[in-house]
């Protein structure tokens, strides 16, 4: 019997020892593998125009330069939306070979990518090739977790602010930036007054901008956090009346002759066309460009709806996002890209050449962007004004998001157009985009 | 006298009217032609030309940036050859429908008219299933394959067909002659005006599709057509109309060749319409 048992342990710790061995054996693999062989990873991007001829340069660089032997092959998949759908058709198709091994993503793939079943996520990164999130901007890094789960890296940051005509400003009287809407009625007053023509202000809020408002009056657009924590499936800003209440002051900004019911954008400010208009700061360089010598542009932070307001606006852009190959050398390689895209080199000349903000803590406080900070004051607001915002404050993540844009944004422009009253207003966008959720919900649960 | 005074003012008002209308058609490729030679900033100052027409460089960018010349010939063999064989098999079938007797005849031909009613979006993820199955994925035919059928030009053609005495058939099948003679020698020549124009429609339609070519060649960015190489022209941080505007020219000059080619016979159709049917 003792001879038995003796047999049977050596047998275990032959068994236990071959498959330690074997862990270890895996381990090391991971760590050697790459640089080993050469490997070819394709990467989806959005970046069009000047940005789309610096990621050519950041992929060039990287595939000349890395000493992994690894390819990046780069495909321009078209606006943000378009690759969402593209990456919806394909897995809805289940062919997933089609799939990237990483992809550009701003917040309306969010909840399709985490649900596709090929997510690779940020936080299996981090657990399984080392936890680097202490490297980039913590509100940067938590507007890409749902669920828990962070889904990838940040790489184009930015937030909205508020740009502003100077010389314009001037003239009305007014040395600083509006700040509440209150103050864009003041102004618009002061302008008339002056014999200034333009407009004050002009926007139809959508999502974004929805989230910011409503975010600065202590609430969300909808539950669970505008959907970071989980899927969204229902308004969190009817029975605390916030909706209603943003509505009316939206309705009085516009019948105090504050706002124009329609988007002026970049082309109208640079023509002078309006003195005030707010919009991603990483448009802060093609504006400087476009106005050049013509007037001296401001830029402060995001329009308050009322001085009891909080102060910010939530983190918009893209992050990078990797799918499960299931080839593990292909994994690596893209985590290193990632790495590299979102490291302190790429990051701030990304930033240097186009008003994002560097997502990486390195690049924030590299000499080259303090530099052009000392330089270019109008990008200084908005890395102060995304290190300020208060974590809470969460961009909207839900499933039918560009139906749900465009819905906010008739909604509000139907109020002001047909004069209705913001309570009514109020129930009717609150029923439309209710209804909006509830068919996510049925399609996808 | 007074007859041909009348006629002199309503020939004045009719070609007035018909220059104007011509003008607020033409006036978009205008100002997209005149807004190709505008540096950013005239872009935005409200005046229709350019300071020079010596300002080439969104052309420049724009080749090099999206990419046009290769993306320009892929759209062209795709809608070339994708609306031509659309229309073989358009003509095929509408002559089917017109002069052969089957059972279920009608039935078929409402079925598939009703197939105009699915709307294209929802055919989406199917289409991309079959094309995906097939191994056609990043290919011209990948591409191109889903409009290899349309009900709306059976629909037209057979009403032209209709309109032909039946009589011709017979007539040349006693002389001996098949279905694809009488089809080349006799439909195709009275139907030149509509088949013409329903050839161009179809051209320009597939010139234009941007979703499906963008997704069938996800892999494959040297397969891409004009309209995506378009996209990258202009950005979400710098809105560069110029050079969208210049991609657009660049873009539309095979359609204005084969538009060239082919505007006598489209006039006849427009000056026939009435015939058909």
């Amino acid at each position: 019997m003792k001879r038995l048992l003796a047999v049977f342990m050596l047998f275990s710790l032959s068994f236990s020892l071959l498959f330690a061995s074997g862990s270890k054996e895996a381990s090391e693999t991971k760590t050697t593998l790459l640089g080993e062989e050469p490997v070819t990873i394709v990467f989806w991007h959005c970046a069009s125009d000047e940005s789309g001829v610096l990621m050519d340069k950041f992929i060039d660089t990287f595939n000349k330069e890395n000493p992994y032997k690894i390819t990046v092959k780069g495909i321009y998949q078209g606006q943000y939306s378009d690759a969402t759908t593209l990456m919806k058709t394909i897995i809805s198709a289940e062919n997933y070979s089609e799939l990237p091994d990483v992809m550009q993503m701003d917040a309306t793939g969010k909840v399709d990518y985490f649900s596709s079943g090929r997510a690779l996520t940020a936080s299996d990164a981090f657990a399984s090739y080392g936890d680097i999130s202490s490297s980039y901007i913590p509100v940067a890094l938590s507007n890409w977790e749902y669920q828990g789960v962070v889904l990838g890296l940040p790489f184009a940051l930015s937030t909205t602010i508020t740009f502003y005509n100077k010389d314009m400003l001037e003239a009305a009287g007014w040395d600083k930036a509006p700040e509440t809407f209150q103050d864009i009625i003041e102004l618009k007053r002061d302008m008339e007054k002056a014999g200034i023509e333009a407009a004050s202000y002009g926007i139809v809020p959508n999502t974004p901008l929805l989230a910011n408002w409503l975010g600065q009056m202590g609430s969300y657009v909808v539950n669970n956090k505008n959907g970071s924590e989980s899927m969204a499936t229902e308004l969190s800003c009817v029975e605390n009346g916030k909706l209603e209440e943003f509505l009316g002051l939206w309705k009085n900004l516009y019948e105090e002759g504050g706002v124009e019911n329609k988007s002026l954008s970049t082309n109208q400010f640079v023509n002078g066309e309006v003195a005030v208009f707010t919009s991603s700061s990483s448009n802060v360089s093609s504006v400087l460009e476009k106005v050049g010598d013509k007037f001296t542009v401001g830029t402060s932070t995001f329009i308050k709806v009322n001085d009891e307001a909080e102060y910010g606006a939530t983190v918009s852009g893209s992050c990078l996002v990797m799918f499960d190959s299931k080839d593990e050398l292909k994994k690596l390689a893209s985590w290193e890209f990632i790495k590299y895209l979102t490291g302190k080199e790429v990051q701030s000349e990304f930033a240097i050449s186009t008003g994002y903000i560097p997502s990486s803590l390195e690049a924030l406080e590299s000499d080259e962007y303090k530099a052009q900070l000392e330089e270019n004051p109008q990008y200084r607001i908005a890395p102060m004004q995304l290190l300020s915002t208060p974590s809470e404050m969460k961009s909207v993540t839900v499933g039918p998001s560009a139906d749900f844009y465009y819905a906010i944004m008739n909604g509000t422009s139907d109020m002001l157009k047909n004069n209705v009253d913001p309570k009514k207003a109020a129930e009717d966008l609150a029923s439309s985009l209710q209804a909006l959720l509830d068919q996510y919900k049925r399609n996808n649960i | 006298m007074k007859r041909k005074k009348i006629d002199f003012i309503m020939d004045i008002i009719v070609t007035t009217v018909a220059l104007i209308l011509g003008f607020i058609i033409v006036f978009p490729l205008i100002y997209c032609f005149l807004s190709s030679f505008k540096t950013a900033s005239e872009f935005l100052e409200p005046k229709l030309f350019p300071s020079s027409f010596k300002y080439l460089e969104n052309f420049k960018n724009a080749l090099e940036r999206g990419n046009l010349v290769r993306y320009t010939l892929n759209s062209f063999i795709i809608a070339f050859f994708g609306s031509a064989t659309r229309m073989v098999l358009s003509i095929l079938a509408a002559y089917a429908f017109t002069f052969y007797n089957f059972k279920g005849k009608n039935f078929f031909f409402f079925m598939i008219l009703g197939t105009m009613m699915i709307p294209g979006d929802v055919l989406l993820v199917t289409n991309y299933l079959t094309v995906s199955k097939l191994h056609l994925l990043n290919t011209y035919l990948g591409v191109m394959v889903v409009s290899f059928v349309s009900a709306s030009q059976m629909f037209m053609l057979r009403q032209r067909f209709k309109s032909i005495p039946k009589d011709m058939r017979e007539a040349s099948s006693m002389d001996g002659y098949g279905d694809l003679w009488f089809i080349w020698k006799v439909l195709l020549p009275l139907s030149k005006p509509v088949v013409t124009t329903l050839f161009i429609q179809g051209f320009i339609n597939l010139w234009n599709a941007y979703l499906w070519p963008l997704i069938t060649t996800a892999s494959s960015p040297e397969m891409r057509t004009v309209m995506v190489g378009i996209t990258r022209l202009n950005s979400w941080e710098d809105e560069n109309y110029q050079l969208v505007m210049a991609g657009v020219c660049i873009s539309l000059i095979p359609s204005f060749i084969l538009f060239f080619i082919m505007r006598r016979n489209m006039k006849k159709g427009g000056l026939d319409g009435s015939l058909v049917g």
